[in-house]
């Protein structure tokens, strides 16, 4: 690989002018940067660019020859879409050198406003296969920052494969979750780590329980087990410029100028010297120890050398820097909840779908045999569950038809090279199945699955459907029914449900996911090491317990993901007159078992076709909530619908 | 020139850096600022102070108890003008708040527990019954309990609510006296930080929260009344161009919060269904909808 100085970007966060002076003059080659509108730092106000000091801030940068990035990388709601054209019309005068975005609204908006400035898209649209990044290349993105959770070895395959610009983050602090993925502060506080005010529940302290003894492990390295540590790859620098990445990105927009002068200044010395003469590199003694002495937590290289396991969490706690919450206890079905009593008003034509996802043909039988009018199969199988074969779908098919039940594959939220290999052998074999149709989760496999085959496409609530224009840009690719995300409240769900362009699909029943994690939290916790699980997961099941006392179930699918849950699954059963305009109601049924499933899809189906017969006159059933609480594994909450705005 | 040096715990205090920077150059002072921050490490704080030390700094601007102490205990003489310093006395960087008696002086950065009962007053007329939520073993906050507690004798009926660990947060719910009329939240790190989940346990009961820490109040707090850090970091430019002219800090007094600022949320109000007064609503600094 031949190397110039332009070969690699250097790219600093900045929070405010004095840290864009020092960024500048320690050496960025770039810097990034939120306004007061729309971006990840939402907290905190103080550190974020209005207007006119915007456009001062690019016409400094660009003086110095530096270029600059604006984050816009917030999901919208409705009714922030008139604000954000109005700011996209604004950054489209001003000129930055490209927008980090990540509502895929933006780049429908983008077209509709004719928009200029180059898109690069966000870690918080969780990109990590090569269909992700063509489909994205279409939509004139130039550049994406991809998943962290990709290595070096991955990234250089999808550069190779798209020729697209890779930005990779390589220092500072980072999301024990797969980026753009986690609801965990949006659903229980209200505040969405999607629009940039996460209160960080990884960062808490957890005991691990054995769910079945309730055993609390004994082998407890700390209590901060979601903990990551701050990723470094100061050490691994001359790899992470073979690999081919284009620009290096450190995190902070929150930091002081002290800390990004420093930074920057270690990694602008290194990254000269090993493109002078990269064969006579080594690591510059002082400035790594200056990097290493000046940390906030301890170090890791994160994933870009593969998963780190243990290795990478901070478990003690000692070095974090600042706590944004402690937990709380979820909402029960008790709380008040934030959405419109029934008005006795109906659509017209209003025939509500049943839909459940299950994890085994015991749990489809269930389903249709109760009313179930689509049930969901595939996609990642739980611990105990195993994967459903070909024979399994080809059986589901069959029995489903008997009940005249829709059969749909859902695939999984997370799709990197070796899903996304398995996808593509699967769906050029699929026609066969009869299948009814595909649920997506990410616009890589909705790319594969529109060339691959021609079933009916939806999307799953990881596409983070949270405005109506989102809607549009899914509908234009594809797809024909879209779940809304499950951050959105009441309020904000009327606004989309107005103006979607796409039927739209809630989820009203079930556990919902809190995080999904490629770090293994069962083996890093019991074996301290990610290569010696000895298939804890296939004997015992585990939940984190926090200090409200709540349990977290954790479940671990067929890719070693680890699924962590909200204590209390979602039930809305008593809001479903409120929620008609909707009419596709969904069930999480796979984590039931086939006789729970039985009491939770009856009451439901019977609750609908009451609504739908009564009309302005149903009123619902208590007794039938009471039969659902009975049989819940888990005690049961309201979510997100706590609250009437989703922050 | 002068050369000041700027010492610094935390970010947060930036208001008081620019308030303290504008102070010195609207007095026509001409100074170089060398200006580090330990960015919340505390065992950073003596060593960033030798560096200011080694510069031959003129005088250092301390900002936060522990960024004082750190240049406090240089040796040599170089002044320190410091804030916003809750309890100078108590935490030994002076002898009292009238006459320093050493090489340090600066700004309080304490609201008196008396205005802020009299601030309570106006904003909910009818509370008789506050919760004070504080930790046990955050100095600040017992400082504050303390004088609160006698500022309000004859006004509330009080009921503290003491912490012993960040966690016991997640446990508020249980901890709140079901008849409070208002939860009050003095001076403190652990509860302020944590404040989200403070709030989240408030609002399932619809009970009002005063706060003391400015950025509460757009996470939820119905109202607080704070130092204006900026005013502060000018207060404490006067009394270091004094020191700089000449005058002897150990002769300067500690100066005190004179006139706090309201600030109010009034998406709050409305969740709590409580109208804001009017005359209160004109004084505030600001409103958060």
């Amino acid at each position: 690989m031949l190397l110039k100085p332009s070969s690699v970007e250097l790219l600093a966060p900045v929070g405010n002018w004095d840290v864009l002076e020092a960024a500048i003059s320690a050496g960025a080659d770039a810097v990034y940067l939120g306004g007061k509108r729309f971006n990840m730092r939402m907290h905190r106000t103080d550190v974020n660019f209005d207007d006119k000091m915007l456009a001062d801030a690019i016409n400094y940068a660009h003086k110095s020859n530096v270029k600059l990035y604006v984050t816009v990388n917030n999901l919208i709601s409705d009714r922030e879409l008139d604000n954000m054209r109005s700011y996209l019309k604004l950054l489209d005068e001003i000129k930055p050198d490209a927008l980090i975005i990540q509502d895929l609204a933006i780049l429908e908006l983008a077209r509709e406003l004719n928009f200029s400035v180059p898109l690069h898209s966000s870690v918080m649209l969780n990109t990590h296969n090569e269909y992700a990044v063509r489909k994205l290349q279409e939509y004139g993105i130039t550049r994406v920052v991809t998943s962290r959770e990709m290595t070096l070895t991955q990234l250089s395959l999808l550069k190779e494969r798209t020729g697209i610009e890779i930005e990779y983050f390589m220092h500072g602090d980072m999301c024990v979750a797969q980026s753009g993925q986690c609801s965990h502060s949006g659903v229980l506080f209200g505040q969405s780590s999607n629009r940039g005010r996460c209160l960080k529940p990884c960062r808490w302290p957890y005991q691990l329980v054995d769910t079945e003894t309730g055993a609390i492990s004994d082998n407890d390295p700390g209590p901060y087990k979601l903990a990551l540590k701050d990723m470094c790859l100061y050490r691994n620098l001359p790899e992470l410029i073979q690999a081919g990445v284009c620009s290096f990105k450190i995190e902070g927009r929150m930091r002081t100028a002290d800390f990004v002068k420093r930074i920057v200044g270690s990694y602008r010395r290194a990254i000269d010297k090993y493109i002078a003469d990269p064969t006579g590199y080594s690591i510059d003694k002082d400035d790594w120890q200056d990097v290493y002495e000046n940390r906030s937590r301890d170090f890791t290289t994160c994933y870009a050398l593969g998963n780190p396991g243990a290795a990478g969490i901070g478990y003690s706690g000692e070095r974090e820097p600042r706590f944004f919450s402690q937990a709380v206890e979820e909402a029960g079905l008790n709380g008040t909840a934030a959405i419109q009593a029934f008005s006795g008003e109906l659509p017209e034509d209003f025939e509500p779908t049943l839909t459940v996802r299950v994890a085994d043909l015991a749990g489809l039988t269930t389903a249709c045999q109760n009313g179930a009018d689509i049930v969901y199969v595939g996609g990642e199988a739980f611990k105990p569950y195993k994967p459903w074969t070909t024979a399994d779908l080809t059986e589901a098919v069959a029995q489903a038809k008997q009940h005249n039940t829709k059969v749909i594959i859902v695939t999984p939220r997370i799709t990197m090279e070796r899903e996304i290999g398995e996808y593509e052998h699967f769906l050029s074999n699929i026609r066969g199945l009869n299948l009814d149709g595909i649920m997506v989760s990410n616009i890589g496999m909705l790319n594969l699955t529109r060339q691959t085959c021609s079933l009916p496409i939806q999307a799953d609530f990881s596409a983070n459907v949270f405005n109506h224009v989102t809607t549009k840009w899914l509908k234009n690719n594809g797809v024909v029914k879209a779940t809304i995300s499950p951050e959105a409240t009441y309020g904000q769900i009327a606004d989309l449900a107005a103006n979607s362009v796409l039927p739209l699909e809630l989820i009203v029943h079930g556990p919902l996911e809190a995080m999904i994690s490629d770090h293994c939290i069962p083996s890093a916790v019991l074996k301290h090491d990610p290569l010696a699980c000895d298939d804890l997961c296939a004997e015992k099941r585990y939940a984190l317990l926090d200090t409200a006392g709540q349990h977290h179930p954790i479940m671990i699918d067929q890719y070693c993901r680890s699924h962590i849950l909200f204590a209390k699954d979602l039930c809305l059963f008593q809001y479903l007159g409120s929620l008609a305009a909707i009419s596709n109601f969904r069930i999480e049924g796979q984590h039931y078992t086939a006789e729970q499933l039985a009491v939770i899809v009856n009451a439901y189906r019977q609750e609908l076709d009451k609504l739908k017969s009564m009309r302005s006159a149903y009123k619902y059933d208590p007794r039938k909530l009471d039969e659902i609480v009975a049989v819940s594994p888990r005690e049961l909450g309201i979510g997100v619908f706590r609250y009437r705005v989703s922050r | 020139m002068y050369q000041i040096g700027i010492l610094q715990l935390t970010q947060n205090l930036d208001d008081a850096v620019q308030g303290f920077k504008y102070g010195i150059s609207k007095n026509g002072i001409s100074a170089k600022f060398h200006y580090l921050n330990a960015d919340g490490n505390h065992s950073e704080l003596p060593k960033l102070a030798a560096q200011l030390s080694d510069l031959k700094v003129d005088l250092i601007f301390a900002c936060s108890t522990p960024a004082a102490k750190a240049a406090l205990e240089l040796e040599g003489n170089i002044p320190v003008v410091f804030t916003p310093v809750f309890d100078p006395v108590g935490a030994k960087l002076v002898e009292t708040m009238e006459k320093p008696g050493g090489k340090a002086t600066g700004m309080s950065g304490m609201v008196t527990s008396e205005s802020k009962v009299a601030f309570i007053q106006r904003v909910l007329p009818n509370a008789k019954k506050i919760g004070v939520l504080y930790h046990k073993y955050d100095t600040n906050a017992l400082l504050e309990l303390g004088y609160f507690k006698t500022a309000a004798q004859s006004s509330f009926e009080i009921i503290e609510l003491g912490i012993s660990d960040p966690s016991d947060l997640s446990k508020l719910g249980d901890m709140l006296p079901i008849d409070l009329d208002a939860l009050f939240i003095p001076i403190g790190r652990i509860v302020e930080e944590n404040f989200a989940t403070v709030v989240y346990y408030t609002d399932a009961v619809n009970l009002p929260v005063i706060a003391s820490h400015a950025p509460n109040v757009p996470s939820g707090a119905l109202a607080a009344l704070t130092a204006s850090h900026h005013k502060l970091g000018e207060a404490c430019a006067d009394k270091a161009i004094k020191i700089l002219t000449g005058a002897n800090p150990s002769t300067i007094p500690v100066g005190i919060v004179e006139q706090p600022e309201i600030l109010l949320n009034n998406f709050a109000a409305q969740n709590l269904d409580i109208e804001l007064p009017a005359d209160l609503i004109a004084e505030a600094k600001e409103i958060f909808e």
